[in-house]
Order: structure tokens, then C-alpha cells, then sequence
């Protein structure tokens, strides 16, 4: 019982926190799926020594989320708003108007330096085109930006 | 032609310079690309970390710098060979020593090459994710590499080398825990988008997470990549203690930058910590950035709200439909842009870790819709923190004296690591505590040098409740220790306990209900059990740190007892802390008073 407790104790609120379980049945908004199927010692492990189970990624593989299997090397407009989270963190910077991820996706896009506040405006104001429902998907994302990105006068080139 | 001039400087250097193979097998790059231990652990000395025979060429490379620098000139030498595929670094070393003219030396090796064209870096930066409250085992943090493709701010499309164990889920035991401390996991470097980095200690651990830019230029960073092709499913060992995460690193800037003096001195632990200051040390670092976790941006957030539009925000945040409310729409664009923004993250915050469901996406998504439509406003930076660098040394000293009862008495203490409530807190958590292996002696007037207490491991977590988060504070604590049972003996002991912490101000409170087992001479069970509280209070202002505590135990065999102490810190520099202490140690009839002042010397 003891062990329990102190196992408890020491594993604090972080219980579950590392194993990304890939796919799942959908692949848009905020598909962030975590199983608690690694159990306590192993996590608590896998924090300690910072592990990895299985073979190591090599940059081969890039953590979809199950949309896209292609594992593509090099991160393009559509294989990074197909990874993991990243299509959520992309719709908060677009709601506001700026943010990393919004970066990150205008350089993969190809938007050069000169262009990107204005790439980030046409995004803030386009918002509710590019979302237009809670269970939108990458791939629709992707659609809905470059159709945006089209009507644009500067952006058209990029698409 | 080309092909026969080669052939003929090939064999000159084969004749003339086989000599000269024994001086180069000595330069630092050789042996740092074969993870030759120049004595900085204490494993392996002059040996290869390396514990895998698909990394030596020669059947003693792992012993021998000179015998596999012969094998690999034999097998990288010929155009085509197939070695040159899997150790392009090695291949550029022996080039460049020894004058090999091959303008597409790899034109063969279409694996290497499609990697390489998508591992390119302009920067190498070293990230330190830092510790957070409720998670002793992320306690000495992690440090890993980024290299960034550009010099933009598109760090989510850079990608992070990590150090790591390589585990199986085989082991469901606490054998588990023993082998990835003692070695018994292989640990190899793998490679990853950063942004799954951000993803999860930012977003799913709340930790903070310090960026620092190293002072690598192009060709530097490019040794690196190419060397870290050569790890590729390679094994180490993995210790927890000094072959880790960190020592990886700097081994792989010594290999970027031979001859850097990371790796001169012995150490038998490496604390992340210590890797930033190392390399800062060594003029290494030029840039330094900080990134808050999701949870403190939540916080700064929230703290721009007074308290009725913090309670609005909650609301919203399980109702977004409470937007067209008069309550809300009562309110400026601007404050209910912040309201609907502070709603949203909370939103995403509390179902981090959680699955989809319809609900959370649609509110989220109700959300982000209306702060779209809401003016932008900037979001407020978190307050500036010292970076965890500039903190204390993770080891301890300190002298104490004073007196207990009628008895004057002298203390020494050392503790290994690393920080407890009131010691110096610039570049640590407030509220959070770990401390692991600490000795005290005490000597006086009366009796000899004694021990006083032996802290195995004490860790506190107080983490404060807000409108927005509701954590659990909780500590655990063992070892040997002073305690009145007849008279003042050694008992050994576990205590632990949970309950709640909240901040006002500068002001922390906390509550939480204890349990301890003890075993000492005088209590006739052999582990006593008990069952109490602990309250107490903590108050931080500039470099004062204030405790007034108190606990109290009533044991099966119907005995009392309680403490409470008030104590002060007053930092006098980084590694200077000068303490004062006033204990009442309380039993049925009687008690003791303790005050004690202490001068406590943090190093290394």
C-alpha cells in the first residue's frame, strides 16, 4: 500500500504524459490522443532517462497523426499541419493574427520574409473560410489556404 | 586520369605518411568522433563510449584510435566503397588530413545523401526544457540539439537530436527503474521535429523550456550532422548519473569544436544545468531565449483579468455561448478579447492530455471563433525568470551553530543536491524542493561529533491553485533523523503528504494532511505508524525567503508529537545564503527549543 502511495507521489500529475499514440479515428481538430497503456514505472522512466521505445527515429519519420503516412522528410505546408497538435496551434495563431506555427507554415509554404505579416493578416482575416468547422481536416485546411492564398494579389505566386 | 592521379597520391600518402597515422590518431577530432573518453567519467577511460561493434572497423577500434584509424583509411579509401556511405565525417577527417581529391565522394550513397539534404542547419542551438512541480522525475530537467534551418523564427520546422534510453515495454517492473539507472538500456541519439518537443514539454509537462544559441559557425555545425548520420543505430550505454542526455551533447560539440574543453574535467554526474553553464563558460553560448509553458502564458493571461472577469472567463469557457450574454458583451472589445483568449487556453489547457471529444473541439473551436472576431491584442509576456544557469550550484555546504535547550551546538551539513524551499530561488521554481542525499553532524559542549540527520531524498511540491488550474501540493520525504521517544534518538523514517497550496501576493499557504512510519529504538512496534498535518505559510520578498510551518504525528502507540518552526533566508550572493531557524519540538508534557544560524555555500 505504501508503494503504491509513494509511486503515486512521485509520479505526480505526469502519469500519461509521454506515449502519443499515432492515428486514431480522425485526423483534425485538436486530435491529440493519449493512452495511459505505457503504465507508471515506465513512464516514470521514460521521463528519468529520456526514453524512446522501440527503434529510434532518424528523421525518416515525421509524427503524423495517421492522415498522412508518407513520412515525409522535409516538412511541406501539408506535412506540417498534419502532424500531431500542430493544426490546433495553427488555428490559434491564425484566430489571432501571429504565433510560431504561423510562421512555421508561411516559410514551408515558401512565403518570402517580405511577405509574411501581410501572409499573417490575410490568414487572421480569412478564418473563418480556412476553419470552417469544428471537424475540418489538414487536408481541407491546406485546400481552404491555398484557394485563400489565391484571390490574394501578393500571395497568388506562392500557390 | 583523374582516377590514376588519385591513385598515385593514394599510395604516396600510404607509404609516406603511415608514420604520421600515429599523430593523427592523437587529434582531438579523431578521437571525438570516436567518443574516445579523454577522462572526463569514470567509465571507459581512454576507451570508446561506444558500445556497439557496428561502429569500429577494426575488431579493437573501440580500444585502439590508431588501429581503427588504419581500418577505416583501408575501407573508405577506394571511390565506391560502401563504408564511406555510413561514415561520412571520418571520410571528411581523412580527406582533409591526408589530401584525398574526390569531388563526389558519396555519389553513391543515395541514403545518406536524401537525409543530408533534409538535415541542414544554419544554427545549432542547445534546449534545456527545466524542471516542473509534480514531476520529481523531469526534476535535473533534460538538455537536447536544435538545428534550425534558417535564422527565421520558423523553429517549428527545425529538428531536435535527443539522447535518450532505449527501452522495450517488456519490463513492467520497478527493475525497470534499476536497469535505467545502472546502465542496463542502450541509449542511442534519434532525431525529431522540434515542434514535437514544444508539443511535449511545453504543452503537455508545463515546463519552461531555455533556448541557447551556441557559437557554431556553418562548417562546425556541418561535422556535427554529418557525425550524427554516423550514430544513426548506434548504441551507447545510457547511465542516468553522467553518460545521459547532457554528456552526449557536449560530446557532440567536441566533435563540432575538437579541442573546446568540455570534456576536460572529471565529472561523476553531469546536471543538465551544468551543460549550459559549461558551454556558457566556455563562450560558447551567444543568444539565450525563453519559452513559457502553456500553462505560465495561461497564467500571465489570467493575471491581466480582475477577479469577476476571471470568473467570466471560466464560465465561457464551459459555456461559449455565454458570449452573446449582456454580462459579457457588457465589457470593452478589448477586455473581452483577453476574457475570450483566457477562456480558450484554459480550455486547451485542462484537455491536454486528453481525447477528442465533441465538446471540447466544439467550444474550443466557439472560442477561437470569437476571439477572431474580437479586436488582437497583444499577449502579455510572463514574467521575466533568472535563467536557470544563473541559479545556485547544485551542491552544498554550510556551517551552523546555536543552541537547543540549555546545550550550545556546532553544525556541518553537505548535500549533495539541490534545492530546498528557502534557499537562494533565483533560477528555481518557487514552492518546488529536491533535495537528495544530505549529512549532517553536530557536535557539543557536552557530547562528541554526532550524526544529526541523513536526508535520503525530500521532495516538495507546493504548486498553488488557481481560478484556472487546481493542482495537487504533496511531498515525500526519508531518511535518518532526531526525534524525541524517551529521550533524542535516531529514527529512521518515511513521511509523506498531500493537500493544497494557494498564492496571495507574495504570500503561499498550504494545507496538507502527513503520514509517517518510523523505526526507533525506543517505540516498541517495530515501524510506527502515524497520521497528522502540516500547515505553514511562505512569503518571498526580493532576497528574503520566509517559512513559519508547523506538523504534528499521533502515533499508534498513543504518542504525540509536533513541530513547528519559523525560518529565514537572506541570499548574500548567487552562491551565499545566511539562514536563521527557530524550532519548538513539542511531545505530550514537554518540549525543546532549537535556534540555530546557518551560513550555507552552494557550489559546482
Amino acid at each position: 500500500m505504501k508503494k503504491v502511495f509513494l509511486a503515486a507521489a512521485l509520479l505526480g500529475a505526469s502519469v500519461s504524459a509521454q506515449a502519443t499514440a499515432p492515428g486514431g479515428p480522425g485526423c483534425g481538430w485538436g486530435n491529440l490522443i493519449f493512452e495511459g497503456k505505457s503504465g507508471m514505472p515506465v513512464h516514470l522512466l521514460a521521463t528519468i532517462v529520456n526514453g524512446t521505445s522501440g527503434n529510434a527515429t532518424f528523421g525518416m519519420t515525421s509524427g503524423t497523426n495517421g492522415c498522412d503516412t508518407s513520412g515525409a522528410l522535409t516538412y511541406s505546408g501539408e506535412s506540417l499541419l498534419s502532424m500531431n497538435g500542430v493544426l490546433e496551434e495553427v488555428a490559434q495563431d491564425m484566430a489571432t493574427g501571429d504565433g510560431e506555427a504561423l510562421t512555421a507554415l508561411s516559410v514551408s509554404i515558401g512565403v518570402e520574409g517580405t511577405d509574411r505579416a501581410h501572409f499573417n493578416s490575410v490568414m487572421h482575416d480569412n478564418f473563418a473560410a480556412i476553419f470552417p468547422r469544428q471537424d475540418v481536416s489538414a487536408a481541407e485546411v491546406m485546400q481552404n489556404i491555398t484557394a485563400v492564398m489565391q484571390q490574394d494579389q501578393k500571395l497568388a505566386k506562392y500557390v | 586520369m583523374r582516377f590514376a592521379l588519385s591513385c598515385v597520391i593514394l599510395f604516396y600518402c600510404l607509404g609516406a605518411q603511415a608514420a604520421d597515422l600515429e599523430t593523427l590518431a592523437e587529434q582531438p577530432r579523431w578521437r571525438a568522433l570516436l567518443h574516445i573518453n579523454p577522462g572526463a567519467t569514470l567509465r571507459d577511460r581512454q576507451r570508446s563510449y561506444v558500445d556497439d561493434d557496428d561502429f569500429f572497423l577494426a575488431a579493437d577500434g573501440a580500444d585502439d584510435p590508431l588501429a581503427e584509424l588504419r581500418a577505416t583509411r583501408r575501407a573508405l579509401a577506394p571511390a565506391g566503397a560502401a563504408e564511406r556511405c555510413r561514415f561520412p565525417a571520418r571520410y571528411r577527417f581523412l580527406a582533409e588530413q591526408l589530401g584525398w581529391d574526390d569531388p563526389a565522394p558519396f555519389a553513391h550513397c543515395a541514403d545518406y545523401q536524401e537525409w543530408r539534404a533534409a538535415v541542414h542547419a544554419k544554427r545549432a542551438v542547445l534546449v534545456f526544457p527545466a524542471s516542473y512541480l509534480n514531476s520529481p522525475s523531469s526534476m535535473f530537467g533534460h538538455t537536447l540539439m536544435r538545428l534550425d534551418q534558417g535564422d527565421d523564427g520558423a523553429v517549428w520546422l527545425s529538428w531536435a537530436i535527443n539522447f535518450g534510453a532505449v527501452t522495450t515495454e517488456d519490463d513492467n517492473s520497478l527493475f525497470y527503474i534499476y536497469r535505467g539507472l545502472a546502465g542496463g538500456y542502450p541509449g542511442r541519439f534519434n532525431l525529431v521535429p522540434y515542434v514535437q518537443k514544444i508539443q511535449q514539454y511545453s504543452n503537455m509537462e508545463s515546463r519552461d523550456i531555455w533556448e541557447y544559441t551556441l557559437d557554431l559557425d556553418q562548417g562546425e555545425i556541418d561535422w556535427m550532422i554529418d557525425h550524427l548520420w554516423e550514430l544513426k543505430d548506434i548504441n551507447f550505454d545510457y547511465y542516468f548519473f553522467d553518460e545521459n542526455c547532457s554528456f552526449r551533447l557536449l560530446e557532440l560539440v567536441e566533435v563540432a569544436r575538437p579541442g573546446s574543453g568540455l570534456l576536460d574535467d572529471l565529472r561523476f554526474a553531469e546536471l543538465p544545468v551544468n551543460t549550459v553553464r559549461s558551454l556558457d563558460q566556455e563562450g560558447l553560448v551567444t543568444e539565450r531565449h525563453y519559452r513559457p509553458s502553456k500553462e505560465q502564458e495561461l497564467q500571465a493571461l489570467s493575471e491581466r483579468l480582475d477577479r469577476d472577469e476571471r470568473v467570466l472567463a471560466r464560465r465561457l469557457a464551459d459555456d461559449p455561448g455565454l458570449a452573446d450574454s449582456a454580462a459579457f458583451q457588457a465589457y470593452p472589445e478589448t477586455r473581452r478579447a483577453l476574457m475570450a483568449r483566457t477562456a480558450y487556453r484554459y480550455v486547451r489547457f485542462v484537455n491536454r492530455k486528453a481525447a477528442r471529444t465533441e465538446d471540447v473541439a466544439g467550444r474550443s473551436f466557439a472560442l477561437l471563433s470569437l476571439v477572431n472576431r474580437l479586436p488582437a491584442v497583444p499577449e502579455p509576456a510572463p514574467a521575466g525568470r533568472t535563467p536557470p544557469e544563473q541559479g545556485h550550484g547544485s551542491q552544498m555546504l554550510a556551517v551552523a551553530g546555536g543552541q537547543r535547550g540549555a546545550d550550545d551546538f556546532g553544525e556541518l551539513t553537505y548535500r549533495l543536491t539541490y534545492h530546498d524551499l528557502l534557499d537562494n530561488r533565483a533560477g528555481f521554481l518557487d514552492g518546488a524542493q529536491i533535495q537528495g542525499l544530505g549529512i549532517t553532524l553536530r557536535g557539543t559542549e557536552s557530547q562528541a561529533v554526532d550524526l544529526e540527520a541523513l536526508d535520503v531524498v525530500s521532495i516538495r511540491s507546493l504548486a498553488p491553485r488557481t481560478e484556472f488550474a487546481k493542482p495537487l501540493s504533496w511531498y515525500v520525504e526519508g531518511g535518518l533523523e532526531r526525534v524525541w521517544a524517551g529521550r533524542r534518538r535516531l529514527a529512521r523514517y518515511v513521511q509523506g503528504g498531500a493537500g493544497a497550496s494557494w498564492r496571495l501576493g507574495n504570500l503561499q499557504p498550504y494545507l496538507l494532511a502527513s503520514a509517517r512510519a518510523e523505526n526507533n529504538s525506543d517505540f516498541a512496534p517495530l515501524i510506527t505508524t502515524g497520521g497528522g498535518a502540516e500547515a505553514g505559510i511562505l512569503y518571498h520578498a526580493g532576497r528574503w525567503q520566509w517559512q513559519l510551518g508547523g506538523a504534528g504525528h499521533y502515533f499508534i502507540n498513543d504518542v504525540y508529537r509536533h513541530r513547528t518552526t519559523l525560518a529565514v533566508q537572506y541570499a548574500l550572493a548567487r552562491q551565499h545564503g545566511l539562514r536563521a531557524e527557530v524550532e519548538r519540538e513539542g511531545w505530550r508534557g514537554d518540549g525543546d527549543t532549537e535556534f540555530k544560524l546557518q551560513w550555507r555555500w552552494y557550489f559546482d
